[in-house]
């Protein structure tokens, strides 16, 4: 006797073994309510949160792009239409371009320090065994609870050259303080190690919580199979967490520039000339503080556009080693 | 049915808070008395009692004005951005304070009600200040706010480590070369360093700096940026020097600097007289005030700090009301309370000899004397014309961070930045 696989029925052995879900045979539409119309009730549902998305995401998006085509302030009577000169200005803008580098640089930076430094103390965090692994996990996520502008402060008296908590371990060790703040290639530093040690945290509890999620058989069949602690990271871990790696990958690389707005407000205002600036202040720098609406908006769109691409590509290309349903 | 019911109450509750809405903010009904707002950055800790008794007193002698005053956390940047959003959605506050470096850009972008309209009428009002001070609040001539809070650049100074270097604590420099020589003689003596002349995210400094040296920011026609002169490189490498050459002037964020100096690991800090009562409070040594410092011989100049009135009230009622207002804050008495409560200086000098108020105030803050000094050599903090002011200002501040660093003369960087600045100047 052969069993359908699909219904697990005694059936006809001369019948064909099907596999999967039966055909379901083509059914005639339903007439819902008096008339032939489908219910209007889910699109009233979903009202709310559309109006809600509509209103502050997707019309300030369409704004956005239409201001850029103007020389305006937000309230000056003037507003000139200058069509793609705001555009054309960002090609020669060094400061836009050196934005762009640290930006990348940041992004980078973050990937390494808050993707894979995270992923490996959450391996190592899972090891701890007792009531001392519940104290690790929580001085490790701590940094995450505080605000990113606590947190600014706080890294602002420690990179205190003179006073400062690195300075004064610096000299002790035989060294002497930097003016991390003031100085052109270590500025953009000091806003990413802020930046990178408030992440860090959060990532670490997603990939805490997606090891517990691996079913321990399969860690244990490997194991029982010879295999050695590598081993059994590379190919049973660390294929199974592989949907939690896109969303870390995705969230950090998409919040990166968006996260170092703070630190840069409160620690350098994208100095010493500049040479920490990011795209995530130079929006605010254009915008709100030397008012050129325009250029600023033509910024955000330009990084709009590129972050698109990005995802889309990102989203394509991760999503195929991604095994979901582990 | 009941659902009918509740759906009248909700329009007749909607159309009560709309009618209350419109019913506080409508301006000037007759028979009515006329709110207007009043924006200013005075916290707790920086005279905002100060303001709060003033408009008591305001209103109890004008029964037909009210004034809700609203401080604005974020400084003059944070207020007037919240100011634009304001004006963005058709709701100006009628009186705001503006930040003398944001006059250029208040004047010409921002649409207002010039304080020029009340010249004529009020001629007395205006004959009583000093052109100087007038002149804060004036563009191309025109007075478009009317100066009101009033700071000037001062040396704090640690006299214990003047003392303990042998220095005379009661005598601050009184040149730039003096400022090196002292530096010197405190690096010798105790190992700290001698001076920080404040570098927080504006151009004050780089200002008092050219200023004080004959020079000037902007062409008198305003067409050209000048401090592409040999003043002004002068001036600003005085500071360079103090930082890379003479290692007497660490370059620091303002935050850093203040808390060096706070912690007595620097001798004198420049800054402005607003941050007295900060220093006072917070300083575990002798604290003591000098005036700027000169370049050499030449007479004293100062870029004056603070901020002028404007008015951007768009309803003639509130426009006057207004002005009815920005009058009394400038009545002696009312100035008395905002010396005492911000220690700004008094933008009328007369206020500061009344025997009743301000005269015995100073005697009993003598450290507030080397900015009242000052108040004749005021000048304007100039901010530049055309939409692209602002823009031009940042282009300074990057040029201060660039001079600091030392990879190039102050000659070399600031040419190359008015290049720049006078491709942005309207022609």
């Amino acid at each position: 006797m052969v069993l359908s696989l699909d219904h697990g029925r005694p059936m006809d052995t001369n019948a064909e073994v099907r596999v999967g879900p039966t055909p379901t045979p083509p059914q005639r539409r339903q007439k819902v309510g008096r008339g032939a119309r489908p219910s209007p009730l889910p699109y009233l549902y979903l009202l709310p949160a559309a109006l809600g998305l509509g209103l502050f995401v997707y019309w300030p998006l369409v704004d956005t792009v239409g201001l850029s085509l103007y020389e305006w302030n937000l309230v000056s009577p003037v507003k000139q239409f200058v069509g793609l000169a705001n555009y054309r200005a960002l090609l020669s803008d060094q400061g836009f371009w050196i934005s762009v580098v640290n930006t990348l640089l940041a992004i980078v930076a973050m990937c390494v320090t808050t993707i894979a430094a995270p992923l490996a103390v959450a391996v190592a965090a899972l090891r701890v065994r007792g009531a001392m692994r519940f104290v690790y996990r929580g001085i490790i996520f701590s940094p995450t609870v505080i605000s990113m502008a606590i947190a600014a402060l706080i890294w602002l008296w420690m990179y205190n050259p003179m006073q400062g908590l690195i300075a004064k371990a610096l000299r002790l060790l035989g060294g002497q303080g930097f003016a991390w703040l003031t100085h052109p290639q270590l500025a953009i530093w000091a806003i990413i190690i802020v930046t990178a040690w408030k992440t860090f945290g959060y990532n670490f509890v997603i990939f805490v919580a997606g090891l517990l999620a691996i079913p321990q058989e399969l860690v244990e069949a490997a194991r029982i199979d010879g295999a050695n602690e590598w081993h059994t990271f590379r190919h049973v871990t660390w294929p199974l967490l592989a949907p939690t790696t896109l969303f870390v990958v995705l969230t950090t690389l998409m919040l990166s520039p968006q996260y170092l707005f703070i630190p840069t407000q409160i620690l350098t205002q994208g100095g010493p000339n500049r040479a920490s600036n990011n795209l995530g202040y130079i929006i605010w720098e254009q915008g709100f503080e030397v008012f050129r609406v325009g250029h600023a908006s033509a910024i955000a769109v330009v990084i709009f556009v590129a972050f698109l691409v990005f995802s889309v590509m990102h989203f394509r290309l991760l999503e195929r080693g991604v095994h979901y349903g582990a | 049915m009941k659902r009918g019911a509740w759906h009248w109450r909700l329009m007749v509750l909607s159309a009560i808070m709309w009618t209350l809405t419109l019913g506080t903010t409508s301006p000037g009904l007759a028979g009515e008395a006329i709110t207007i707002d009043y924006w200013h950055i005075n916290s707790e800790s920086f005279g905002g009692n100060a303001v709060k008794e003033i408009i008591k007193r305001f209103e109890a002698a004008n029964p037909g004005i009210k004034v809700a005053e609203k401080y604005q956390p974020a400084g003059y940047t944070g207020l007037i951005q919240q100011a634009q959003v304001a004006m963005a959605g058709k709701r100006p506050p009628a009186v705001v304070q503006m930040s003398y470096n944001l006059l250029a850009y208040a004047s010409e972008a921002l649409p207002h009600y010039p304080i020029e309209n009340f010249k004529q009428k009020d001629a007395a009002f205006f004959a009583t200040f000093p052109a100087n001070i007038l002149s804060l609040g004036q563009l191309k001539g025109v007075q478009h706010g009317m100066p009101y809070g009033l700071s000037t650049p001062v040396f704090f100074y640690n006299a214990d480590l003047f003392k303990q270097s042998g220095l005379n604590p009661d005598q601050g420099p009184a040149t730039w070369a003096d400022v090196v020589t002292m530096s010197q003689a405190i690096k010798a003596k105790t190992g700290k360093y001698g001076t920080y002349l404040q570098n927080p995210n504006d151009d004050w400094m780089f200002q008092q700096m050219v200023l004080g040296n004959g020079g000037e920011m902007l062409s008198a026609d305003g067409k050209r940026v000048a401090f592409d002169s040999p003043q002004a490189a002068e001036g600003l490498q005085v500071w360079a020097d103090l930082t890379n050459k003479h290692k007497a002037n660490p370059n620091l964020t303002r935050d850093e600097g203040e808390n060096n100096f706070i912690a007595g690991q620097i001798a004198m800090y420049a800054t402005t007289i607003a941050k007295l009562d900060h220093l006072k409070k917070n300083a575990k040594f002798t604290l003591r005030t000098a005036p700027l410092p000169r370049f050499g011989t030449k007479p004293q100049r100062v870029a004056g700090g603070g901020n002028a009135l404007f008015i951007l009230a768009t309803n003639p009622d509130q426009q006057r009301a207004a002005w009815e207002f920005i009058k009394f804050l400038h009545r002696p008495e009312s100035i008395a309370t905002w010396v005492q409560g911000t220690g700004y200086m008094p933008p009328l000098m007369s206020a500061a000899e009344d025997p009743k108020t301000l005269k015995p105030f100073f005697q009993a803050n003598p450290l507030m004397k080397a900015s009242l000094d000052s108040v004749p050599a005021v000048t304007l903090w100039q901010s530049f014309p055309g939409t692209n002011g602002l823009e031009i200002t940042k282009l300074v501040i990057n040029a201060t961070q660039e001079i600091l660093a030392g990879q190039r003369t102050a000659d070399m960087i600031l040419k190359e930045v008015a290049a720049k600045a006078n491709g942005l100047l309207p022609k």
